[in-house]
């Protein structure tokens, strides 16, 4: 099972050193979608903004980058499956409490194009353990 | 009279509950639990591996329907016109989505497939792609059993372009494999915003949903003989059973009086929280049942 809001609190770690970190996010939608309508995903920790276009994503054991999530013809994010986002990073996280945001931007063809696209924010303090 | 509707409940009544704090197998005991027969489901939320469930997926599926007495109603599915960025949907894209849960609607024993289909205008004509798919796959709906159903959802209202167009299409095509659903949305005396949830926003910039009158519910009467199913929207029974957003008696008056026989399948919408799509959907049919028993 997952956690309520879309940041889980399972696998929020550090990578591999000069990898960057990691954040898993669950669908806060109600269907899962064809990957080609998720127009990305910005992470914010401590007030360091990292870009959608260069966040890696990993659903269901495959990995993808924004630009393959795009234009894929099979993939999907199925809505009881997190997302893993792997956000490029020089140094790890140091150990211990962060302010982690996520703004997940998804295209929904059913609503008039000027709502669009659909923009779930949130934010959560997360502890990193290693 | 005798009212001839039946009872259903669409899964879409758990969202944020479901894979988070119910498996699908909760949320279908729940449903018969609460005494409904008929199962709606959104094909993109609820099957696992989605578009091609494995066997033993698809096994588990018929085990339950049996082990809780549920029939399969209608199957949500989805025509994203905006799927691929920058160029509308191909005919042929549109008809590979709609053949592809037409038959896997019907392979889970579903009667009714809705297509959400993309919009092109503020009052949410469907892009035009929807008419030339449509019409290519009535041969196989028929082959399968299966009536497509597009839904009238707030903010349209029935008399519009929308509706015409879908009503002109089932005359010229002669076609028994298309219909009407009905989302008592469109009904709403006054507007319910949801609370709880992640947050969210439609647009970058400052665009606003529509203002749309309150559509009379004696509307229904002009199109019910097309409506195959009612996707019964609400969004709070209070605790004396009152429903302040549908009005339900004027619409099961109508419903009652026509013999309508297809499924209420009851979809909550109202606020997020751990057990309250339970407690709402009882109250809602408690209501409802209440409400035929006068009737």
């Amino acid at each position: 099972m997952l956690e309520v809001p879309m940041i889980q609190t399972r696998g929020f770690r550090n990578r591999e050193p000069g990898e960057g970190f990691e954040v898993r996010l669950r669908l806060p939608y109600y269907r899962g979608l064809w990957t080609n309508l998720i127009e990305g995903a910005a992470i914010t920790v401590d007030s360091e903004t990292f870009a959608a276009d260069g966040i890696g994503w990993s659903i269901d054991g495959v990995e993808y980058s924004l630009a393959q999530l795009r234009s894929s013809e099979t993939a999907r994010w199925p809505v009881d499956v997190p997302a893993i986002l792997r956000v490029p990073r020089s140094e790890p996280l140091p150990i211990g409490f962060h302010d982690v945001r996520a703004d997940l931007r998804l295209r929904m063809s059913y609503i008039p194009e000027e709502l669009q696209p659909t923009i779930w924010s949130e934010q959560r303090r997360l502890v990193i353990t290693r | 009279m005798t009212p001839q509707f039946q009872y259903g409940v669409s899964l879409y009544s758990y969202t944020g509950e479901y894979g988070v704090t119910s498996t699908l197998d909760d949320c279908i005991e729940d449903v018969a639990d609460l005494g409904a027969t008929g199962l709606e489901i959104l094909g993109e939320a609820h099957v696992a591996g989605y578009p091609t469930p494995s066997a033993a997926w698809i096994d588990a599926w018929f085990a339950r329907l049996e082990r809780y007495g549920l029939t399969p109603t209608c199957y949500g599915s989805w025509v994203d016109t905006r799927r691929f960025l920058g160029r509308a949907m191909t005919v042929d894209e549109a008809v590979w989505q709609l053949e592809t849960d037409i038959r896997l609607a019907a392979t889970l024993g579903f009667r009714y497939v809705r297509p959400k289909l993309g919009v092109v205008t503020s009052d949410l004509e469907p892009d035009p792609v929807w008419e030339p798919a449509t019409e290519r796959v009535l041969d196989l709906a028929a082959e399968k059993g299966v009536v497509i159903c597009p839904e009238i959802h707030w903010p349209s209202v029935i008399r519009s372009k929308v509706v015409d167009d879908y009503i002109a299409f089932i005359e010229r095509t002669g076609t028994q494999h298309f219909g009407l659903l009905m989302d008592t949305g469109v009904f709403q005396t006054k507007m319910h915003h949801r609370t709880g949830g992640v947050a969210s926003r439609l647009g970058e910039g400052s665009a606003r949903p529509p203002e749309v009158p309150v559509v009379p519910v004696s509307d229904l009467e002009d199109v019910l003989d097309h409506v195959v199913h009612v996707q019964a929207k609400f969004y709070e029974i209070d605790d004396e059973l009152i429903d302040h957003y549908i009005p339900w008696a004027e619409l099961l008056q109508i419903i009652v009086r026509r013999g309508w026989s297809g499924y209420l399948s009851s979809e909550y919408e109202g606020d997020y929280g751990i057990g309250r799509a339970a407690d709402q959907l009882r109250r809602q049919h408690a209501l409802i049942r209440r409400l035929a028993a006068t009737l």
